[in-house]
Order: structure tokens, then sequence, then C-alpha cells
């Protein structure tokens, strides 16, 4: 049993968690793309070179993103905002700079070829369906709740002895082992693994599932990637525009549903179980007093 | 004096880098916020230009003046489409940035689109190849109009911005909108002015950049905003002066690497000249200390 579209799906659902985990705590970073091709690297090669075994070689891969990660908070400690954002896409560029030019290591632009697809679609469900629900109770314990401060307000966070940058660099970290683990898992995907794919054009796609989906609940990415993937998959003739579809969406979402699909909708349906609450409260208070009358 | 010739090439080249980086540092500066778009528009100039030159066969200071036209133009839509939306509810810089990308990927691909997705180039004699010595310096005639160009608008937009009563306005603005409206000035006249001339910047920076490679293609943004990024760090965001220094440092800094390391290391080596920066001074190396909420340390 092996659906490649799902696979698809799950395997960008994965990138737009480790994209998602950093925006959650309010750092503006961009890294995933090169984290991701760091994992699928460092995976990919322990098993063509050096012939270890594909599980031990995945677990590697999630280490190589943490740790370049949590390396890459070192220096982006002292900055916030833009500036996070730019230098993160600077990483980015290194990385694929690298990727491209250490040709006798990766293969260069003719990429690294003749890695072996082990992968099928149950296993890629369940370590999907595995870190959906570490983030999903990450999401919803004190280290959840200490994220969702610094992103609102790092002021109040820090008066309340939140330890911001500390936060900060586990925040790189666990995305970048989750970006890891994406990127080893593609490459026991696609048979192949090619430096252009780590670049602005996965790094886009995955700020725009995060920003179409949603950005606070785990739903929201995990929407927007299967959103962004099967659209031009299930509708042929969109194929063609996709670039220009993902840039309509963006704008428009950012514009008009800035909370993303999913988190809309949820606040949409608190209100609606709030405003019922209301109703019912007013009709019991206003029943006792048509029996008086 | 192979070295010395490579700097003079770097000089050239960092020019239209700082160019390219001032329309993107002044948007910074006013309106605090990073326009995503900048190399769309930038691509979008050199198409113009290039059309006009060989499509239309006008002369290069023509071509000149409406690539930058049509790129002014196109900056103001993108920051209507774009920017005003969000700045009308006030939203956190982060919509910005996204919207801005989106916009920016619609404009490339309507680009790949006109373009049928082909590199355009200039037929062989579009630009007279007029070699001089000068102090022993090869010196051809189009680094010269590149660089006159660019100092003739430096010198135009240093006349803009310190000068005249809409350049006031500008400053004004950039310190406090608030303020700055309360004493009179129409902060969406200067959000018009600060996309036209951020975008005639990107478009003449495109038109030069398109003729000294001779290829322009609907990509071409992409490297040279990677780059306006690295610029404006050096530099220090929001930076004019800053922008100017920074963007002739990366030009001599990148062509030295070429020539003398490696040409596929180049982006390498100056993408971490940007972490080295981030590191070492956070703020810039030619800008005034911006106070940024930064508080934790620990």
């Amino acid at each position: 049993v092996d659906y490649p579209l799902l696979n698809l799906i799950l395997l960008n659902c994965l990138l737009a968690l480790s994209q998602f985990i950093v925006l959650r705590a309010g750092v503006f970073s961009v890294a995933t793309a090169g984290l991701t091709a760091c994992g699928a690297y460092t995976a990919a090669l322990l098993v063509v070179k050096l012939s270890v075994p594909a599980p031990v070689a995945i677990i590697c891969g999630v280490l190589a993103g943490a740790g370049f990660g949590l390396l890459l908070a070192v220096p982006l400690a002292r900055v916030r905002g833009v500036v996070t954002a730019i230098a993160t896409l600077a990483f980015v560029v290194i990385v694929q700079a690298a990727c491209l030019n250490a040709t006798p290591i990766t293969g260069g632009a003719a990429g690294l070829n003749g890695i072996p697809k082990l992968l099928n679609t149950p296993t890629l469900v369940i370590l999907v369906g595995l870190v959906v629900y570490l983030i999903f109770n990450l999401n919803r314990s004190g280290l959840g709740r200490a994220f969702e401060t610094i992103r609102q307000d790092e002021t109040v966070a820090v008066s309340f002895g939140i330890p911001v940058a500390r936060l900060h660099a586990l925040a790189f970290g666990l995305s970048g082992a989750v970006a890891g683990l994406g990127g080893g898992l593609m490459a026991f995907h696609n048979y192949s693994l090619v430096p252009e794919e780590f670049g602005f054009g996965m790094l886009v796609n995955l700020l725009a599932a995060v920003v179409i989906g949603g950005g606070s609940s785990v739903w929201g990415p995990l929407v927007g990637a299967t959103f962004l993937t099967a659209l031009p998959e299930v509708a042929r003739p969109l194929a063609e525009n996709r670039a220009i579809i993902t840039g309509v969406l963006l704008m428009a979402s950012i514009v008009y549903l800035p909370l993303g699909l999913v988190d809309t909708i949820f606040l949409a349906m608190r209100r609606g179980r709030a405003a019922k609450l209301n109703q019912s409260e007013a009709a019991k208070r206003r029943l006792p007093a048509k029996e008086q009358a | 004096m192979l070295l010395a010739q490579q700097i003079f090439n770097g000089l050239v080249v960092g020019s239209v880098y700082a160019l390219f980086a001032l329309g993107f540092t002044l948007v910074f500066g006013v309106l605090h916020v990073l326009n995503l778009g900048h190399g769309a528009i930038f691509m979008s100039g050199a198409f113009v230009g290039l059309y006009c030159m060989v499509g239309l066969g006008l002369g290069f200071p023509a071509a000149l003046a409406l690539g930058a036209l049509s790129a002014a133009m196109l900056s103001v839509v993108l920051d209507y489409f774009a920017f005003r939306p969000l700045r009308k509810r006030k939203a956190p810089e982060f919509s910005a940035i996204i919207s801005s990308m989106g916009a920016g990927l619609v404009i490339t691909s309507i680009a790949q689109r006109l373009s049928d997705t082909q590199v355009w180039r200039y037929p062989f004699d579009s630009f007279p190849i007029v070699v001089y010595e000068l102090f022993g310096l090869r010196v051809m005639l189009l680094q010269v109009v590149i660089m006159l160009s660019v100092a003739l608008i430096l010198a135009a937009l240093w006349v803009l911005m310190f000068r005249t009563a809409v350049g006031r306005q500008i400053r004004a603005v950039a310190i406090s909108e608030r303020t700055a409206s309360l004493l009179g000035c129409n902060p969406a006249f200067v959000h018009f002015v600060v996309f036209a001339v951020s975008g005639a910047l990107a478009g003449i920076a495109g038109i030069l950049i398109g003729l000294a490679f001779n290829s322009v293609h609907f990509l071409m943004g992409e490297p040279y905003m990677l780059r306006a990024f690295v610029v404006i760090v050096l530099g220090g965001l929001g930076s004019v002066a800053g922008a100017v220094i920074a963007g002739l440092l990366l030009g001599v800094v990148q062509t030295l690497t070429v020539a003398y390391i490696s040409s596929a290391w180049a982006d390498a080596i100056v993408f971490s000249l940007l972490f080295v920066t981030l590191l070492v001074r956070p703020s810039g190396f030619f800008g005034t200390l911006r106070i940024e909420r930064r508080v934790a340390r620990l």
C-alpha cells in the first residue's frame, strides 16, 4: 500500500510543523528549509556512503537538524523580528550553496542519487501521527503556554521569569529535529536529493502552509500543507499556475484571514458556543419572570 | 594592478547593489516593513528597459526613464494591495513580510508567463563597447555609465531627502507617523512617494544589471534581494548611508572572492559575512544604534 500523493502531503505536513514550532514561540525564523537539507543529506549520506541501517540514519538526521538548529540559536539570540528572518534566510542560502558546491560529498547540482526507497505510507502515517501527538501535547503543556507568552509579549514573559533565550534555543532545536526527521524521510522517499529543492521555494511554501492554515493550533499547518500540496494535484489546470495561486492565497489570507483557516473556524465555533451559552442563561433568567406573570 | 582592476570592477557592481538596497532600506526606514517584493520590481524594471531599447528602439536614457517609471508604478500598486490593508489594521511586521512575499511571487509568475521562461538578451551592439585606459585600469564605457548614473541618482536622492519639503515629510513620518500627521503631513502621500522612489531605484538597478551582465530573466531578482539583505544588515537597517557603503563593500568582497578564492563559494562567504555582523554588531556597522526591544539576557 503506497499512495504517492498522501506521502507528499504527510512529508509537507511534517516540514510545516517544523516551521510552526518556531513561529509559535515568537521566533520569526525561516530556517526550516536549511535544517531539512541538513537532516536529509546527513541521513542519505550515512546510508549511501557508509551503509548505515536506515533507522539509525534517520535518527542521525534528526540529531543533525536539532544540532544545527541549536547552533543557529546562538548568534540569533541577540536579534528579533525582521533581522531573525533575514539571518535565517541567509542560513538557508549558505546550506544550499554548501550542498551545491561540495560536489565530492553531496553530488552537487546533479544531486545525490541511489538512495534506497524504504518508506511506505503506513510508516509515514505512524511517524507523522507521533510528531503531531507530541507537538499537540507540548502546545497544551506549561512549555506551550510559555511559548505563547513569549510570542505575545516578550517583556511580560521576562517579568514572569520565563527564560526567553533558553526557550528560543529550545524552539530552534525542536524545529530542527522535526525538520531533520522530515528531511531524512524525504531522502528515503524520493530516491535522490537535489540542492534546489531546499531553497526559497520550499521556504515560501512552508510559510504559506502555516499562514493559510493558521499558526496557533497544531491543525493549522496540517490543513495548510494538505491544502497547498493537494490543490495542484486535484485540479490539474491549477498546477501550471501554482506560484501565482500560492502568492494570491498568501496575500489574501494575511489580509482577510490573518488568523488562518483553522484558527478562524475555531474562533467562530468558540464564539458560537459562547453565544449559545449566553442565550440559554438569559432564557433561564427570563423563565422565572414569565412564571410569575 | 590586477588587484586594483578587481577592486574597481567590484565597486561598479557594488554601486548597483547599493542602488538596489537603498530602495529596500528606504521602505524599511519609513514604514518599518521588509518589502520582499522588491526583487520582483527590480526584475520588472530590467524587462521594461530591455523591451524599450530592443523592442521599441529607444535610446538608453529614455529606456532608463521608462523602466524607472514602470517599476515605480508597480511598486505603488504593490503597496496598495500588499501593505495598505495591513497598515490600516496595524498588523505585525510578520504579516507585511508574508504579503509582500506573496506579491513578489505573483509578479515573478506573471513575468515568467510573459517571457516564456526565456532569458532575454540585448543584441551585441546595443551598447557601444569602448574601453578606456585610466591609470592603468581597463575601464569600459558601460562601467562609467553605471557609476555615473548611480552617482547622479544618489545625489538626486540626497537632494530629495534633505533639501525638499517632501523629504522633510518623509523623514518626519519615518520618526513617528502619528506625530507627523498631527503636524500636517499626509502619511498616505509619504507612503506613495517612498514606494515610488524605492521602485524607481529598483527599476534602474534592474536595467543597469541587465545591461552589465546582458541577461534578463524572471528569476533575476532573487539573488539581488538576498544580497540586499546582507547589505542592509551590514549597513544597519534603515540607514541610507550605511546601505551605500555596505553595498560598495559587498561588491568588492564578492568580486575579490570570485577572483581569488572560488566563484562557487562566493555566496556562502558573502552570507557568512551577515552572520559575523550579527554576532559582532547586530545593529550594523554604519547605522546608528537602534534601540531594539531586547529584554532577555540569560
